[in-house]
């Protein structure tokens, strides 16, 4: 029995072999040097010592980190050319694909820039055009993220609409519904977790814009169900959204019974919504986010922000492992959004797979307020596959030596 | 007055400015006089290594900016003249890179390049690669570009350029970028004059007839709006020696180093140089990088540099195609020259001062005294890199080019690792 496993592992034509590196599967407790081997878009076999002999492809990655390709929860890609809209179909929402797999993405998450009435433009205008994974929180505002006017309105929520779209229409993209923007109570959250509980999906809640702020004790404990998302948790902006360190710096006792009862906290950098004097003391104290994300758009994009990896870095640098930064930004998001399908290296897993370098030197890295943490660590993207295929090869060490090839082919 | 109200209604716009933020800006107001005598600069960039072709500049020096614009570059600027100081130590401070082959017209059109989907948004790449300038290459027509202009050009941080294709609406796809009748001199030339701000060139490509109407008429475009005509690829039927012979000196060729079954390589199969191909380039011919997806391999860039042709400027070919694969930056494939064994200074050149001169637009590439203040701020990172041609194959470099910080029109565009920032404060 034994032998003839063997016989079919051995018959079986590896495509791509990544070798020698220190794999982290947070979802299988991997921590340690195993080659990966992939077959058929597919996870193939993780183990020691994979002979590389039926591999088409041998792919040195000793010294680098082998992780699942990284997904960013909290992106906006619903790019479009309305001038005088602001996320959706417009120019602040970027194409996702010159923004992921050079950080090691391979699947975002866009958080509410369509509702229900234009989400089926921006799956034909975005998520069926890129190479990257794009799937999408729905936002309960029916046309999403046009204006932050339209955002107000509460004739356009419509919880049955939204569900119906989830779990009727398009169940293997969307994943969750979106409330943001809202100036208003908690009618726009309301509306949204009677939405998710319809649809049987998280609500992901940006509570930024409130005048004066809403109790974010009230949303965590009140409104909110245990997996449900806090997104922009580091931002610090008191006079629109509590913060979640106190003035004296000190984490509201509240959040860490929040998180217990299984509020999802969730990074969503973005361009206004990173503060060192928040994220510090909170690290520091113990409170530590769940998610890992960027809030990729235009303005957040050049400024501190910058991309996945940079994010990743960040929490490195405030001391965080790299094991729970992985984790953070794999495993975690993939059970966030119920696609546990993602974010781990199984065998049998669509092979989306990120090879980090590790670099070392002195960095600097920037918050929204433009004020630097200095670290001396920095991920850096070496290689990024999506469903097997390479869409990202930094320093070319999947290609071969070009004088070899020409020699070869004299 | 103004001053007081203009920083009045930036407190009033900004509610979360931290307390020393908020005394500083009173100070500055109580002493107004004083502080605009003293701190006269915005911005000056300390002790990085000016490499400055234009001006003949490779040395250390400090580079002070003002209303967006240089105002002096010295040996030694005082820290106190200015309201902020960066110390650009081991860096490299060269004028804003130029990169003139990009197809940025970016719409939502599905499987298009002019107002769709495969052009990618300049702000997108050019800022982290310390490019302050793009022009697209003809990814738009004299009937198209009013719409560019609106919809990306107008909208962008990046200063976008353009030649102007002769193709009515640009790359469009066929059968309408083909369509001879579309294709009209005397309209490429008056939208150049028009928005002559903007377009700095007539260009033609995408063409696989024989008739040579296409070409002639992009030439007489040229011809007529006293710009440079670009020639890209994709004219499978015209040879390579008669494009040459055709083009006049000034005039740019693109994708320089590829081999493709469609145009002949620059480089023959026993590795030779045509000679031909170098005759071009003494007349005057330029020959652009034009990387892109397909457009460089260095079984014909290494030949080609080691034999006598080097590219004029370091054209990314950025589009949809591009950006994930061997190209990825401007910055790359300055990088991958410096692989291939030309200097620093020789790759500055090839990415400011000479592209601003093929364009016409000698106002920029360079941090003259009253120039617009577009500056990169680059490192140079050192050990072992790989870098891919659009074959797919690899060549080893031990140095490799980082935009620390880019300053487009004396605004801080980038920052990679906080070079501009304070340290945060607990």
């Amino acid at each position: 029995m034994t032998l003839f496993a063997v016989n079919i592992l051995q018959a079986q034509q590896i495509d791509i072999l990544l070798k020698g590196g220190h794999v982290i599967d947070p979802k299988n407790k991997i921590d340690e040097q195993m080659d990966v081997a992939i077959a058929n878009g597919k996870i193939f076999q993780v183990a020691k010592d994979i002979s590389a002999k039926n591999a088409k492809q041998l792919i040195d990655v000793s010294g680098f980190y082998v992780t699942p390709g990284i997904i960013d929860m909290h992106v906006h890609v619903f790019n479009g050319t309305d001038v005088d809209a602001y996320i959706a179909n417009a120019l602040t929402s970027l194409p996702p694909d010159g923004f992921t797999f050079r950080a090691g993405v391979t699947t975002v998450v866009d958080a509410g820039s369509s509702g229900w009435r234009n989400f089926r433009q921006f799956k034909k205008q975005t998520i069926d055009k890129a190479q990257t994974r794009v799937l999408a929180f729905l936002n309960i505002v029916g046309n999403g993220m046009v204006g932050r006017l339209e955002e107000q309105d509460i004739s356009d929520m419509n919880p049955q609409q939204t569900a119906y779209m989830i779990k009727k229409l398009f169940p293997d993209i969307i994943v969750g519904i979106k409330a943001a923007h809202y100036w208003g109570d908690f009618t726009q959250v309301d509306h949204a977790v009677e939405a998710g509980k319809l649809a049987n999906v998280p609500v992901m809640v940006d509570f930024g814009e409130h005048q004066p702020p809403n109790s974010i004790e009230a949303l965590f404990m009140q409104h909110l169900r245990p997996g449900d998302i806090f997104t922009h948790t580091f931002s610090y902006g008191p006079t629109v959204r509590e913060t979640v360190v106190d003035d004296s710096g000190k984490v509201k006792p509240f959040m860490f019974a929040a998180q217990k009862r299984g509020i999802i906290f969730d990074v969503g950098h973005g361009g206004g919504a990173f503060s060192w004097r928040q994220a510090v003391p909170a690290m520091q104290q113990g409170f530590q986010p769940n998610v890992i994300s960027t809030d990729l758009h235009a303005e957040s994009m050049n400024g501190g922000m910058k991309d996945m990896s940079n994010v990743m870095s960040k929490f490195l640098n405030m001391g965080m492992s790299l094991q729970d930064v992985i984790l953070r930004s794999t495993w975690n998001p993939a059970n966030v959004i119920k696609r546990t399908d993602l974010g781990n290296l199984s065998v049998g897993s669509d092979a989306d797979i990120a090879v980090f370098n590790l670099r070392k030197g002195d960095f600097g890295f920037l918050d929204v307020r433009k004020t630097k943490l200095k670290g001396t660590q920095k991920l850096e993207a070496e290689l990024t596959i999506r469903a097997g295929k390479i869409v990202w090869d930094l320093n070319g060490i999947g290609a071969p030596s070009w004088e070899e090839e020409l020699q070869k082919n004299k | 007055m103004i001053l007081y109200s203009k920083y009045y209604l930036m407190l009033l716009k900004k509610p979360f400015i931290t307390t020393v933020a908020v005394r500083s800006v009173f100070a500055f107001l109580f002493f107004v006089p004083i502080t605009l005598y003293a701190q006269q600069y915005d911005l000056l960039i300390k002790n990085g290594h000016v490499i400055d072709p234009k001006n003949n500049i490779d040395r250390i020096k400090d580079i002070a900016v003002a209303n967006g614009k240089i105002a002096k570059v010295d040996n030694d600027i005082p820290a106190a003249q200015s309201k902020k100081t960066i110390d650009a130590t081991d860096l490299y401070v060269v004028p804003g890179l130029i990169d003139i082959h990009t197809h940025v017209f970016v719409g939502s059109k599905a499987d298009k390049f002019a107002d769709g989907i495969y052009s990618v948004s300049p702000d997108d790449f050019s800022f982290k690669s310390g490019v302050t300038t793009v022009v697209d290459a003809g990814t738009s027509g004299w009937r198209n570009f009013p719409l560019f202009k609106e919809q990306v050009i107008d909208k962008s941080q990046t200063r976008v350029l353009a030649f102007v294709n002769i193709a009515g609406s640009g790359m469009s796809g066929k059968p309408m970028q083909e369509d001879i009748n579309d294709m009209n001199a005397d309209s490429a030339a008056l939208v150049a004059k028009k928005y002559k701000d903007i377009i700095v060139g007539i260009k033609i490509g995408h063409y696989e007839g024989s008739d040579w109407t296409p070409f002639d008429k992009a030439l007489d475009a040229a011809n007529k709006s006293n710009t440079p005509m670009f020639v890209e690829c994709h004219l499978p039927q015209y040879s390579l020696q008669d494009q040459l012979q055709k083009m006049r000196p000034g005039d740019i060729i693109t994708h320089s180093y590829e081999q493709v079954s469609e145009r002949m390589p620059v480089v023959d199969e026993q590795g030779k140089l045509r000679p031909f191909v170098l005759a071009a380039q003494k007349k005057g011919v330029l020959f652009d990088v034009g990387h892109g997806g397909a457009g460089f391999w260095f079984s014909q860039a290494v030949p080609a540099f080691q034999q006598g042709l080097a590219p004029n400027s370091f054209g990314s070919d950025l589009h949809r195609f591009s950006m994930n694969a061997g190209m990825k930056s401007m910055l790359n494939i300055m990088s991958k020259y410096m692989a291939i064994g030309m200097s620093l200074e020789d790759v500055v050149t090839r990415a400011t001062s000479n592209p601003a001169k093929s364009i016409k637009r000698e106002d920029l590439g360079n941090l003259s005294e009253g120039a617009v203040a577009d500056i990169a701020v680059l490192n140079v990172q050192n050990g072992k890199f790989g870098f891919i041609d659009a074959g797919g194959n690899r060549l080893e470099g031990n140095k490799k080019l980082e935009a620390e910080l880019t300053i487009r029109a004396g605004k801080i565009a980038w920052d990679l690792n906080g070079l501009s920032a304070q340290q945060w404060k607990q």
